[in-house]
């Protein structure tokens, strides 16, 4: 038998989320988080000197807006794009597309820079 | 007629349900997030290729990307199409409470924080010619235009996308039940948004 009827829908039947979306006022200290995440970001060229991440010969710096991007692209994904409330699978799919980039990805930066280096110039 | 409002019912009760897929997600987001995954690896290999080819080969050159970065303005560029992604999913929450006033404002919003993105870039793209870094100047000026390009080509979608959605909504076409058209959308307008984080930290904040 047909599910299809002539009254529409409603998306929340449609998009197959395991959780109901949250509310704004969830959505907007999430992007306070943000803003505040990219405030630091911002410190680190600022104030370069900083404990923080001033140790270790540009290790400190590096480190630090490793995890910042790392931490903000989670948290867009996670919150803004909902992979937190859809199903798994739709996690999976990204990160598999993810994972595959980075790895195949560092790859070609360690056969120039490790292996071969100076033989891309 | 009464299984739809008996389906309707229930999520309106218990929040989302099953969609009528073997995966028990709709088709079309799924495709989208399958061709946002296929993204990652287009803007993995414009990034890989950036930080291979960073340094210019000779001072003859010209500038290197790095030499006439302005971080102060990039940062507020980036702050503006962080906030952007906020105003977009606020949007999708307006219509998914069948809230068409706020959700035009919202994507209208979201189209004009990413207007002026693309305007910051713009002018980016103009001072950086001024001091001497044009397309062809070198290896690693082709690579920084091409990936910055080719994510403000993407934003300038997402805005031609934003604002199709807005025109729709204006004539009545975006029902509550199209909720998840708008959904998508966002979807591909937050990618664009998590793309540039990773720009932002890799091309001009890293060392």
């Amino acid at each position: 038998m047909s599910t299809e009827t002539a009254t529409p829908v409603p998306t929340t039947t449609l998009d197959g989320a395991d959780e109901a979306y949250p509310r704004d006022r969830q959505y907007v200290l999430v992007a306070l988080a943000l803003a505040g995440l990219t405030g630091i970001e911002i410190a680190t060229y600022a104030a370069p000197g900083f404990p923080l991440w001033g140790w270790g010969d540009k290790a400190g710096l590096i480190t630090v807006l490793m995890i910042l991007m790392a931490v903000k692209f989670w948290t867009v994904a996670y919150f803004f794009m909902h992979l937190k409330f859809d199903k798994p699978l739709l996690t999976r799919v990204f990160y598999a597309g993810l994972i595959l980039a980075v790895a195949v990805y560092v790859a070609v930066l360690t056969m120039f820079n490790v292996w071969y280096p100076g033989s891309h110039n | 007629m009464a299984e739809s409002v008996i389906h309707q019912g229930l999520a309106a009760e218990f929040g989302h349900v099953e969609a009528d897929t073997n995966t028990g997600i709709s088709n079309v987001k799924l495709a989208m997030w399958v061709f946002l995954a296929s993204e990652c690896l287009l803007f993995g290999g414009l990034i890989t290729t950036y930080l291979l080819y960073k340094t210019p080969l000779t001072t003859e050159q010209g500038p290197s990307p790095r030499e006439v970065f302005d971080i102060p303005f990039t940062s507020v560029s980036s702050f503006v199409l962080l906030m952007s992604s906020l105003t977009m999913v606020l949007a999708v929450s307006a219509i998914e409470r069948g809230d068409h006033h706020r959700l035009r404002a919202w994507l209208a919003g979201t189209a004009l924080l990413g207007g002026t993105f693309i305007a910051g870039q713009i002018y980016e793209f103009t001072a950086f010619k001024d001091e001497g870094m044009g397309y062809t100047t070198s290896r690693s000026s082709s690579a920084f235009y091409t990936l910055t390009g080719f994510h403000g080509v993407h934003v300038t979608v997402g805005i031609i996308m934003l604002v199709s959605l807005i025109l729709l909504s204006v004539r009545g076409k975006l029902g509550v039940h199209r909720a998840e058209s708008v959904e998508t959308v966002g979807l591909y307008w937050h990618f664009v948004d998590v793309v540039w984080i990773v720009i932002f930290a890799v091309v001009y904040l890293i060392p």
